[in-house]
């Protein structure tokens, strides 16, 4: 099979695999939704396409940020918006660690191990996000 | 998008199978340039200038239309 090296025709294949896609994730939402209903949340979670579902609506977040970070046009500096954001995301894992430590039947280790992982998790982003608002800027 | 691909080709005596292989497009995108259904990226509209030794300027611009 010969190589597509005609641009009209990439395009046309691009939406198709987008229809593609799209359909195929409309099966996989209706095969959980009927886990759901049938199993329940926890039958449905040990589906493996519920973790196929959780990875790809990541990976699509994760691309998407590439697409506000240029679509947004505000002019302040990244290393300002960085500071809040690193500042709010300490505030909400510190306050989800304190409400899990003094959680009867937890205990301080949880509390810091919890706050650890959600901060963990919201930095990630944030400094993905400085790191494409700093690359912008060049 | 209205343009003199048409005008221009047939100056140089190229048929569309011939220009688009040229260019290294099918037929089709020509004919759909020719008819102006189909929006060409710039690099290809700078092929198909070069296979028509015509400038940018001559082959793809339209006048702005006017508001009124």
């Amino acid at each position: 099979m010969k190589k597509i090296r005609d641009e009209r025709l990439q395009l046309q294949n691009l939406k198709n695999i987008r229809i593609a896609y799209f359909i195929q994730t409309l099966g996989i939402l209706g095969i959980l939704g009927y886990d759901l209903v049938t199993k329940g949340i926890d039958g449905m979670r040990e589906n493996p396409l519920w973790m196929v579902f959780i990875i790809t609506t990541v990976i699509a977040a994760y691309l998407s940020m590439n697409i506000s970070v240029d679509h947004e046009n505000n002019n302040k500096s990244p290393k300002k918006s960085f500071a809040v954001s690193l500042g709010v995301i300490v505030i909400i894992s510190s306050v989800i660690g304190i409400l899990v430590s003094i959680t009867d039947g937890s205990t301080a280790v949880n509390g810091l191990l919890i706050g650890g992982i959600v901060f963990i998790c919201f930095l990630v982003p944030v400094i993905y996000v400085y790191y494409l608002r700093a690359k912008r800027g060049d | 998008m209205k343009n003199n691909v048409k005008i221009y080709r047939v100056q140089v005596d190229l048929t569309q199978q011939q220009l688009a292989d040229k260019v290294g497009v099918t037929r089709q995108t020509i004919s759909l340039i020719e008819k102006g259904k189909y929006n060409p990226t710039l690099k290809l509209c700078l092929e198909i200038c070069y296979a028509v030794n015509k400038s940018l300027d001559e082959v793809f611009w339209v006048e702005k239309e006017s508001d009124h």
